[in-house]
Formats: structure tokens, C-alpha cells, sequence
């Protein structure tokens, strides 16, 4: 503690590793809904490259602290946020940020497949003209690089042009991850993408999480142990707006050090 | 369980009772459907007999004499078209505030209250106050006048319907955009209205409807103009400045007058505002299909 | 019967048909484990009362055992596939399916000592029997010390158990010398010291398998591996 109190005086990190490869360095953050005390006092740290999990019951705040993370609650009136959440070491909470640019950096997919009403080409295209000016071939290029990175390539190639809402559940989630690739951010956050898909589906995202990997840190909140326990490094258990566990996956579902997290990961009652 | 120790008496009775309720429910439609056909078809049985091709091409008459309704056809046209033109764009970022950005603020709940009271205010009111604040100033009837008048009543309409349809654009969508980077202007520019085109169209026209039939806000503002212009193209100069023909008040004075030919002509223009309202209403629904399809 | 499946807080599952087979899985092994018990302690009886018909009979129940494996690896792989077990219920489950082959391999290993009995029934009494029925003693200790273990969810006897495997080794040790010296004082009676002597060796290999029931109980409970030097 006092180490830490130090570090931050000097601006130096008192664990140069920790400190390096954490990616988004969540401190002391707490939320309120209004009056509702959503999330309290959460310390958490997203490592760079690796996939984080949150896990957790309905109501618990996995998903809120998701939308901490881009901001997006800001969208809302009544809701607001205390605490740090430093991503690369800026405290993106503070004051005067652009939230437009850090969105663009800090990537999200949600729950249900959301392609805009066009075509699936422009919904790729839609994030990346909204901070770059392309040549209509570079702007090719990118697309298509988007769309294979998520696996959809070769089922959309030939009809670029029709309507994103044409395509079956599983394939709008991959258009929605791809959007979300194209503009290149560092960090995805992905909310419960897999919930309105078929397993087959499923397996595709997931196999997607693990190539993905390799170029963003990501964070995924699921309601599927499995999901959770296949796709993370890490895994994060929370229960009624507390961070009650944090550690590698592996330790979580095999030997939780809290009886509340075992309680949760087995089924058994509260 | 129930099912097997329910009393044979019990659910013929049931029965019956469900029988009887049927057949007043069917009664009350029937006796609505009724009258809705009988005007139709009086409307039809009078209307078809007094179009002709001189009802589009010549101007109204006067009593006794041969004429159309060409003058009160490109009045209402025109004054519609402006009001549109006006009230569209007025309502549909009125819509848009009330939507995306007041949604529960103070100024959007006492706006929406407005707009609720403006959209069922009668229209005489409408047409006496643009008499108050614009006839009475200039000094004379006018189709300006008119299409004001009409065009206060296409922007509740339009408000009330974008708003409803912003609001069934599904939050994610805005979201997933804001999640992109989106600026707030491009989320409504480019998702939000995208998604809710079809519907807003929709209200577009059926705001079109509403005024395209109106005769009571344009009795104190276009008035009519019987001899239009003056030589034989005079309607397509028609002067917006000047009292305006229109087909529903010149109905209005033609039903009302003891002339045959002037009541036969008014047949023949209430066919028209029908058919072509029926047609808006059509185009309408089958635009609100479209929409509910592609979602 | 105690809620087998409860973690040790005593908590029950959502889904109670989770906990039958929990319930129904730790059953099994604690019915097998009583099973592969008896069979040792028979196979030494036998071979302590020159028992031949007792002796045939333990190796005929083997086949029991044998059943009960089979039982068992079927129940672990149902539920794995049916409940997709997490933490404890996981390990419980992973462990049970090793305990059981340890209980079997501790029955093999009495038929082993049932088909020497049988042998050595011909022979004359002879004195390094009763350094062979200590041993067993402790083997058969052990088992049925780690059983209770296993049926109490008690780490603490667990341990117990897997330190007194030392002893046994050592008691083993001891035993092979006192043999290897009969045999070179009497070289006819070289073959029924080589049976002795296997027949230790099979009781050294049961406290083995206690032991690592044992650890797996250790596993089972705690989620680590038994760390602590072992006491002598």
C-alpha cells in the first residue's frame, strides 16, 4: 500500500511488469445509477493482450462496469461514475475527454446483433469514415480485411451491398464485431455476445475471441461458465456490484478462493 | 383437471354466452361498416357522373355556365405542397429534439403537451388565429395565409409521429453507433433517422391527408378565388398573394348553393379529395408494412 | 447419510437432481472402497488360515469390482457431460473417477495375495507370517482409514493416512531382508519366500494406493496437492 502510495507520487510504477501490461487500470470506481449504488469500490486491473471474463449474476454490475470502460453510460442522464479508470495510464473519467476518440479507441459489441439499417458494407464502413479519410480502394482494402478478420468474409463477399439485416444472427454479431475491428481500437469490450446465438454461432465468436486476442485486450461479460472458462485468461466474479474474485481463469473454475464465487460457478443456493 | 370435472350445463351456457357476445360484437361492425359504405357509395354514385376532363382544365364557373375545378385543384395542390414543404422539416426536428435530446426534460414535457393540445385543436381555431395574426395584417385573404394555416396543422403531426418513431429505433442501434466514436448529430443523422425513414414518411403523408381535406382553417385565410386568374393558363400563375381557390371550400359553397351544375361539381371534387386521400392513407399503410418487415 | 455432494459449507445445489448424482457417485465409491476392503482383509485371511475356498472366493468377487469401476466411470462421464461441472463438483468428480481405479487396482492386488494364499496353503507354517500379517494390517489400516476419510471429507486423516505410508515401506523393507535371509539359511524354501515376498510387495503397492487416495481427497477438498514434508 504504502509502495503504491509512493508510485503514485512519483509517477512511477511501484511494479514496472504490472504496470506495463495493464491496459486499463481500474481504481477505487464506484457507480451510481442516481441514488443506486451500482458498482462499489471495484480494483481491477485488464491485462494487454490477454481476455478478461466477468462473470456473475443478473444485476451484479459485470455490465455496468463494461460501460464504464467507453463511457457510453454518458450517454444517459443520472448515472455517474467516481473513482479512476486509467487506460494507458489516462485517467479517462477525468474531465475534458473526448469521448467520441476514446470510444473509437475502446471497442464495443453488445448482447443482441445490432447492424445499422444498410448495407453490410457502410455498416463496416460507418466507424472508419468517421475519423479517417480513405481512397475508395484503401477503403475497400479495410473492410475487407475487417470482415475476414471476423470470419465473415466468405459468406458476405458477394453481397456487399444488400442489407446487413439480411444476415442470420450469428453473421450480424460478426458484421457488429467487425465494425468494431475496422476502426482499429485497443481494447473490445464485448457484453453477453454470444446470448441471442445458436452454439454453432457461439463457437465461431469464440474462436474469433481467440484470434483476436493476439492484437486487443479484451473484456467479455457472459452468463455462460463455460464461455467464460474456454475464452478468458482471467476471470472476474461479481456479485451485487462488488468485484468478490479476480484471478486467472484456470484458478477460478477449478479452485475459486471465495465460497461465493464456488457457490455461483457450481449452482448451488446463495 | 378442471377441464374433466367441468358440468356439462356449465360450458354449454358458456357457450351460449360467448355465441351471443359474438353475434353483438359482429352486429355493432356491421351497422359502422354500413354507413361508411353507404356515404362511399353515394359519393361514388353522385361523384363519377360529374368528372369529365373539363373538371382539371377549366376553372370554376359561374352559375349556369360550363366549368371545372381546375383553379381550387392547383390551389389545394400548392397550398398543400407549401404547407408540407413548411411543416415537414418544422416538425421533424421538432420530433427529433422531443426524441433524442429533451426526451424527459422540462422544456420537451411541456412542449409534447403543446403539440398534444395543437394536434387535437379544432381547426376552426387554427384557421381564426392565422386570420388574427396574418389576414387581419395584410389586409386580405391569401393563399400565403392558407398554407400557414395548413401548415400548423401538418407540424403536430409530423412531431408527434417522428418522436414515436425515433422512439422505436431501437436504443442499442444508437449506441452500438456512439460505441464507433459517433458524434451524437451523426448517431440521429445517420442511424436514427435511417432507421425510422419509413416511418416518418409514413407520418408525412398522413399529416398530408389530414390538411389536404381541411376547409374550416382555409375559409378564414385562402378563402376561395372563383374566376382564378384572369385567360386561360391564368392558374398556373396563380397568385399565392391573392385570395386562393381551393377544393374544399369551393365544395363547400358549390354543395351549399341552389345551382345543379355547382352541386354536381361539388360531387365530382369531394370524389377527388377522397380518392386521393384514400390513396395517401394506402400509401401510408403500406409503407408502415414495409417498415414493420424490415425490423 | 450425510449430503455427500455438499461442498463443506453444507450448501446445496440449485438443481437438486445435481445433487442426487453427487450423491449416487460418492455412494458408489464409498460402497466400492468398502468392497475392495474386505477383499484385501479376506485375501490376508485366507492366507493367514490357509484358507483355500475363501482365498477362491475373493478372487472370484474381483469381477464385483471390476462392475463397479465400470459403474462408476459411466456415472463420471454422465454427469460431465449433463452438468458441466465447476470448482469443487468438478474435482469431486475428476477424483472419483481416479479413487476408483486406486480401489481397483487394491483389489487386483488381493487376488494376487488370494491366488499366493492359495499356494502357500500346501506349505508349512512359517514364521515370517506374522511379519506379513503386521503388514497387513497396516495396509488394510490404511484403506479403511482413507475410506473414512473420504466419507467424512476429512483432509485431516487423509493426511494422517499418507504419512503412515512411510511406515509401511519401512516395515517392507524390513520384511524383504528377513526373507531374503530364510532363503539363503534354507534354499527350499526359496518359492514359498518368493511368494511372501510378493505378497508384501502387493500390500507396500495397497498402502500406495490409500496414499494417493489419499492425496486425491487432499485435491478434492483443498484444490492442491498435499505440501508438507512428510513426518517421520
Amino acid at each position: 500500500m504504502n509502495a503504491e502510495l509512493a508510485s503514485l507520487a512519483t509517477g512511477q510504477p511501484s511494479n514496472v511488469d504490472a504496470a506495463l501490461s495493464a491496459k486499463i487500470d481500474i481504481r477505487n470506481l464506484n457507480f451510481f445509477y442516481d441514488k443506486f449504488h451500482a458498482l462499489k469500490d471495484i480494483n481491477l486491473k485488464l491485462q494487454t493482450g490477454k481476455v478478461t471474463a466477468f462473470i456473475g449474476p443478473s444485476g451484479c454490475g459485470k455490465s455496468t462496469l463494461l460501460r464504464v470502460l467507453n463511457r457510453i453510460y454518458d450517454l444517459y442522464p443520472k448515472l455517474r461514475a467516481e473513482g479512476e479508470v486509467l487506460f494507458d495510464g489516462e485517467n479517462i473519467l477525468a474531465p475534458g475527454q473526448d469521448l467520441n476518440l476514446l470510444r473509437a479507441r475502446i471497442g464495443m459489441v453488445f448482447q443482441k446483433p445490432t447492424p445499422f439499417p444498410m448495407s453490410i458494407y457502410d455498416n463496416v464502413a460507418f466507424g472508419i469514415r468517421l475519423y479517417e479519410k480513405l481512397s475508395k480502394l484503401e477503403l475497400d482494402g479495410r473492410i475487407e480485411a475487417a470482415l475476414r478478420r471476423a470470419a465473415l468474409w466468405d459468406e458476405v463477399k458477394d453481397k456487399l451491398h444488400q442489407s446487413g439485416l439480411g444476415l442470420s444472427g450469428g453473421q450480424q454479431q460478426r458484421l457488429c464485431i467487425a465494425r468494431s475491428v475496422a476502426v482499429k481500437p485497443e481494447v473490445i469490450l464485448l457484453d453477453e455476445p454470444c446470448s441471442a446465438l445458436d452454439p454453432i454461432s457461439t463457437a465461431k465468436i469464440e474462436e474469433l475471441i481467440d484470434e483476436l486476442k493476439q492484437d486487443y485486450t479484451i473484456a467479455i461479460v457472459t452468463h455462460n461458465m463455460q464461455q467464460a472458462a474456454r475464452t478468458s485468461d482471467y476471470t472476474a466474479f461479481m456479485y451485487l456490484g462488488q468485484l468478490i474474485e479476480f484471478s486467472p481463469t484456470q484458478q477460478v473454475f477449478t479452485n475459486p478462493r471465495e465460497k461465493r464465487t464456488q457457490d455461483y460457478i457450481t449452482g448451488r443456493f446463495g | 383437471m378442471a377441464a374433466t370435472s367441468l358440468s356439462k350445463s356449465l360450458y354449454a351456457r358458456r357457450r351460449s354466452t360467448n355465441f351471443v357476445a359474438m353475434l353483438l360484437a359482429m352486429g355493432a361492425a356491421v351497422f359502422g361498416l354500413f354507413w361508411l359504405f353507404a356515404i362511399l357509395g353515394t359519393l361514388f354514385w353522385n361523384g363519377f357522373s360529374a368528372i369529365d376532363l373539363a373538371i382539371f382544365t377549366q376553372n370554376t364557373p359561374a352559375p349556369g355556365s360550363a366549368g371545372g375545378l381546375a383553379n381550387a385543384i392547383i390551389g389545394s395542390l400548392a397550398m398543400t405542397l407549401i404547407a408540407t414543404l413548411v411543416g415537414t422539416p418544422i416538425g421533424i426536428m421538432a420530433g427529433t429534439y422531443l426524441a433524442e435530446y429533451g426526451k424527459k426534460s422540462v422544456l420537451a414535457s411541456v412542449i409534447r403537451f403543446i403539440n398534444d393540445i395543437l394536434l387535437s385543436a379544432p381547426s376552426i381555431i387554427i384557421g381564426l388565429f392565422v386570420y388574427v395574426i396574418f389576414v387581419l395584417q395584410v389586409g386580405h385573404f391569401s393563399g400565403w395565409a392558407g398554407s400557414l394555416a395548413l401548415s400548423f396543422l401538418v407540424i403536430p403531426v409530423v412531431v408527434r409521429t417522428s418522436e414515436d418513431m425515433l422512439n422505436l429505433v431501437p436504443t442499442g442501434l444508437r449506441e452500438a453507433a456512439a460505441a464507433l466514436g459517433a458524434p451524437r448529430w451523426k448517431v440521429v443523422a445517420f442511424i436514427a433517422y435511417k432507421a425510422a425513414r419509413n416511418g416518418m414518411i409514413t407520418g408525412v403523408l398522413l399529416a398530408i391527408a389530414r390538411i389536404s381535406g381541411e376547409t374550416a382553417p382555409l375559409l378564414f385565410t385562402s378563402l376561395n378565388n372563383q374566376f382564378g386568374g384572369s385567360g386561360f393558363f391564368s392558374f398556373w400563375s396563380s397568385d399565392m398573394n391573392a385570395p386562393m381557390a381551393n377544393l374544399p371550400v369551393a365544395i363547400f359553397q358549390m354543395a351549399l348553393s341552389p345551382y345543379e351544375d355547382w352541386q354536381r361539381l361539388a360531387w365530382g371534387g369531394s370524389l377527388l379529395i377522397t380518392v386521393a386521400i384514400l390513396a395517401l392513407n394506402i400509401a401510408a399503410r403500406g409503407l408502415a408494412a414495409l417498415t414493420s418487415k424490415g425490423n | 447419510m450425510v449430503n455427500q455432494a455438499a461442498d463443506p459449507s453444507g450448501a446445496k445445489h440449485i438443481v437438486q437432481s445435481f445433487d442426487d448424482d453427487m450423491n449416487g457417485l460418492t455412494s458408489k465409491i464409498i460402497q466400492m472402497g468398502g468392497f475392495a476392503e474386505r477383499q484385501v482383509a479376506d485375501a490376508v485371511e485366507a492366507l493367514v488360515n490357509r484358507d483355500i475356498v475363501s482365498a477362491s472366493r475373493v478372487i472370484e468377487r474381483d469381477k464385483e469390482v471390476d462392475h463397479f469401476e465400470e459403474e462408476i466411470d459411466q456415472d463420471v462421464i454422465r454427469i460431465l457431460a449433463m452438468r458441466q461441472p465447476m470448482a469443487v463438483d468438478l474435482r469431486i468428480i475428476t477424483m472419483a473417477l481416479k479413487i476408483s481405479n486406486d480401489l481397483e487396482r487394491t483389489s487386483d492386488y488381493a487376488v494376487s495375495i488370494a491366488k499366493r494364499a492359495q499356494r502357500l496353503a500346501d506349505h508349512p507354517e512359517f514364521a515370517a507370517m506374522n511379519q506379513v500379517r503386521r503388514i497387513s494390517e497396516q495396509a488394510i489400516g490404511m484403506v479403511k482409514d482413507v475410506l473414512d476419510a473420504f466419507v467424512d471429507r476429512d483432509v485431516e486423516k487423509a493426511t494422517d493416512v499418507w504419512n503412515r505410508d512411510q511406515e509401511l515401506d519401512r516395515n517392507y523393507t524390513s520384511l524383504f531382508r528377513e526373507l531374503i535371509t530364510y532363503m539363503l539359511e534354507d534354499p527350499r524354501r526359496i518359492s514359498q519366500c518368493i511368494d511372501l515376498l510378493f505378497i508384501a510387495k502387493n500390500l507396500e503397492r495397497i498402502g500406495d494406493h490409500a496414499t494417493n487416495i489419499a492425496e486425491k481427497i487432499n485435491y478434492m477438498m483443498l484444490g492442491s496437492s498435499i505440501n508438507q514434508p512428510r513426518r517421520d
